[in-house]
């Protein structure tokens, strides 16, 4: 295993991760931690829940780098879905967890995540979804993001929202009838 | 992807929370695949390696084992199970050896139980089992079981409690497993507890002579003693009442005595195990 | 500002004299102790970290008497110690040993402690290594991991008992620009038989032999000890045993003038050999 610099991919610092160097480990935190903590705030409100939710994730990547080699995903892709996750669980319980969740929120694959760029295919920027997202109720376009966009399944998607998981499917079953309204 | 880029003004704006959530969520699923645009987050670099550091400790810092564990459920501050737990005594090839002796003698024990065999085997595990907690404390403290000595001994936690933390870790960790050893093997029941006073005075004693002399030299002058006192006696008087003269009432309340003027011996000489006093 | 001060101190191993009668001022800032093998350095550094008990003599530190046992403990809290053999327990990683040590002195706060921890690792750039076990590290990592565990605590007074053996040069850089920021405000005492070290780092010098004090003061000054002893000629000199050939194909001597010979600038190397030899011949007396 060579050692590994600020210029080695993201897939070859996981794969020394996965190898037992800490190095790597801290390469990898200080390229990811600041997109990972903007994007997370923007899903909870409470900066120590998000810093925690960001440790936890590279507790867990170290933990399961060996996993990510399975795997065909992006890692940028892969770190968000945990990390996201990590949120999720934080605020599940009535006390936050504090890194020791089980390593099942580590996805074996990122199925999930490849409709982040259908969403920027859809043409978000410039076409007609992104009037039509805005015209969106807020609560269901906080399901249509958590979901589509976030990567997350209906039921995480309603822990993070706290709302139950049966409103959440019906929520969604009405933005996407909504959505379609509007694009028609 | 696509030419286009998260300018410094959109990221501005995306980072106060200004942005429509479309356009909020076009930067980030953008981000996820862009890794300029990603790097173009501004980090504060305190928070960076605050954050990082809680990371590192968790880890890098000792794990806790089942008798970690154990401890901090009694209610043990962290310092002190540290303390315990990293005894150099306390070793796996010394366990695994202790328990391995134990567990022959126990099995050898239950397979000669009808035989002469199987009270000889008793009997012998009666005398060893107090000699098991004074070897495991010869390795306790000081030169030459403990490599780091002159480093351990030259902290402020260095002295008389230091030792004893670490001889109450050794022998607690020895007496109970060969209780667990007495009260599996076949025999009258006050086998299983006619060793402890025995034990407890070869301990006490051990810590005594370490006033005086290198703990494992006091070690092996107690227990060859008690070997060859228990030899001795076997000699003299012949068949079951030998026993009964050393594990009897009489040598019991001997041994215990003998035990607490060892304590008072200790407790008036503790001085004597730092390295820093004159001997 | 004296932080150790030593007066008439003897120590004796049966019959041998490992420390006879030592005087000895050190202060702030950097002193190296240097000396042949033998010469009592490492009793010397043992005593001052409550090691060992001297048999006569005092030592003051901090204004504290090591031999009485409350002081004894002050004293502990306030001093790191590198001896010559650490004797780092080979199964432990590098974290798990410095955690362990800052528990024996006395940091129990864990927060407080891991903070620490990763201080010292970093002071002495072992922080990538710290899940690897001692007897997984090289020579020199393991003597930066001694180190580190010195300086846990941030102790006043840091006493180092060879501390440069086993480095190679680039680490030895590294321990000599730590070695020197922690001169600038604490008390460093480091033993060496290297003078390269004491001409690179230290701000005074003490020589010793055959257990005795036989020079203190400035590295320059150690220098100066050879002036106009030291020669150079183009033949060997003739009657001197001690003379080597220079890189220029010079004959270097120390001692009287062999023929022909021009003076020198002396080394603190030239004055260390002069002094070793200097009392070689008295202890033979």
């Amino acid at each position: 295993m060579p050692p590994v610099s600020e210029q080695s991919s993201d897939a070859d610092l996981l794969r020394a991760i996965a190898a037992g160097q800490t190095a790597a480990l801290r390469l990898l935190h200080h390229r990811h931690a600041g997109w990972l903590r903007a994007r997370l705030r923007r899903r909870c409100a409470d900066p120590d829940v998000v810093d925690a939710a960001i440790q936890d994730t590279f507790v867990a990547v170290w933990k399961d780098a060996h996993r990510f080699a399975e795997t065909t995903a992006d890692p940028a892709a892969w770190l968000w879905t945990i990390a996201v996750r990590r949120l999720v669980s934080a605020l599940r319980g009535p006390a936050h967890r504090w890194l020791s969740g089980p390593a099942a929120d580590v996805p074996d694959d990122a199925r999930t995540v490849p409709s982040a760029e259908e969403l920027v295919l859809l043409g978000v920027e410039h076409g007609a979804l992104g009037p039509a997202l805005d015209r969106l109720s807020p609560e269901l376009r906080r399901l249509i993001e958590a979901t589509a966009l976030d990567g997350l399944t209906v039921r995480e998607a309603a822990q993070l929202l706290g709302i139950p998981e049966g409103t959440a499917k019906t929520r969604l079953m009405r933005a996407r009838t909504r959505l379609r309204q509007l694009l028609a | 992807m696509n030419d286009w880029h998260i300018d410094a003004g959109l990221l501005g704006e995306y980072e106060r929370g200004e942005l429509d959530p479309s356009r909020a969520m076009a930067v980030e699923a953008h981000m996820q695949a862009c890794p300029p645009c990603r790097s173009s987050i501004r980090v504060d670099f305190t928070w960076l390696t605050g954050n990082w550091s809680v990371v590192y400790d968790h880890v890098h810092a000792p794990k806790a084992g089942p008798g970690h564990r154990l401890l901090r459920r009694l209610g043990l501050p962290e310092h002190r199970i540290r303390l315990l737990t990293a005894t150099p005594a306390l070793r796996w090839s010394w366990l695994a050896a202790t328990v391995t002796v134990l567990g022959l003698a126990v099995a050898a024990a239950w397979l000669l139980r009808s035989g002469a065999g199987g009270a000889v085997l008793a009997t012998s595990f009666l005398i060893l089992a107090p000699v098991l907690p004074v070897v495991a404390v010869s390795g306790a403290y000081g030169p030459p079981a403990d490599p780091m000595h002159e480093i351990t001994g030259t902290t402020p936690s260095a002295g008389p409690a230091l030792v004893l933390w670490r001889a109450i870790s050794v022998i607690g960790v020895a007496m109970t497993m060969a209780a667990t050893a007495g009260v599996l093997l076949p025999g009258p029941g006050w086998f299983a507890v006619a060793w402890l006073l025995p034990a407890l005075l070869l301990c006490t004693g051990t810590l005594a002579l370490a006033t005086a002399l290198a703990l494992p030299v006091a070690a092996a002058t107690l227990g060859g003693l008690w070997l060859a006192g228990v030899l001795a006696a076997s000699r003299l008087v012949h068949g079951e009442p030998f026993l009964s003269v050393v594990f009897g009432p009489t040598a019991q309340l001997g041994y215990l005595a003998a035990a607490v003027a060892a304590a008072a011996v200790l407790i008036l000489r503790r001085r004597r195990f730092d390295l820093g006093a004159s001997r | 500002m004296t932080t150790v001060t030593v007066s008439g101190l003897a120590k004796h191993y049966g019959s041998t004299t490992a420390l006879a009668a030592v005087d000895l001022a050190i202060g702030v800032g950097v002193t190296g102790l240097l000396g042949p093998n033998g010469a009592g350095k490492s009793t010397l550094l043992r005593c001052l970290a409550t090691a060992l008990a001297a048999d006569s003599g005092s030592v003051r530190m901090f204004g504290l008497d090591p031999a009485v046992p409350a002081d004894r403990t002050e004293i502990r809290r306030r001093i790191g110690y590198l001896p010559q053999n650490p004797g780092l327990y080979p199964n432990f990683t590098a974290y798990d040993l410095l955690d362990y040590v800052a528990v024996l002195k006395e940091i129990t706060d864990t927060r407080q402690r891991r903070a620490e921890v990763r201080r010292v690792l970093a002071e002495v750039e072992l922080t990538d290594r710290a899940q690897t076990r001692v007897r997984r590290l090289s020579g020199g990592m393991r003597q930066r991991l001694g180190l580190a565990q010195a300086l846990l605590g941030d102790p006043d007074l840091v006493i180092l008992d060879e501390p440069t053996v086993g480095l190679d040069p680039e680490q030895r850089m590294l321990f000599r620009a730590l070695i020197s920021r922690l001169g600038e405000q604490r008390t460093v005492l480091l033993s060496t038989h290297q003078t390269e070290d004491v001409g690179a780092l230290c701000e005074r010098v003490v020589v010793m032999n055959g257990g005795r004090v036989v020079f203190e003061g400035r590295p320059r000054d150690l220098a100066g000890v050879a002036e106009g002893r030291v020669w150079l000629s183009a033949a060997p000199p003739e009657g001197s045993a001690a003379y080597w050939r220079n890189a220029d194909g010079l004959y270097r001597t120390i001692g009287d003038a062999p023929a022909g010979a021009e003076a020198a600038r002396p080394g603190i190397e030239d004055g260390y050999l002069m002094l070793l030899g200097r009392t070689a011949v008295e202890v033979a007396r």
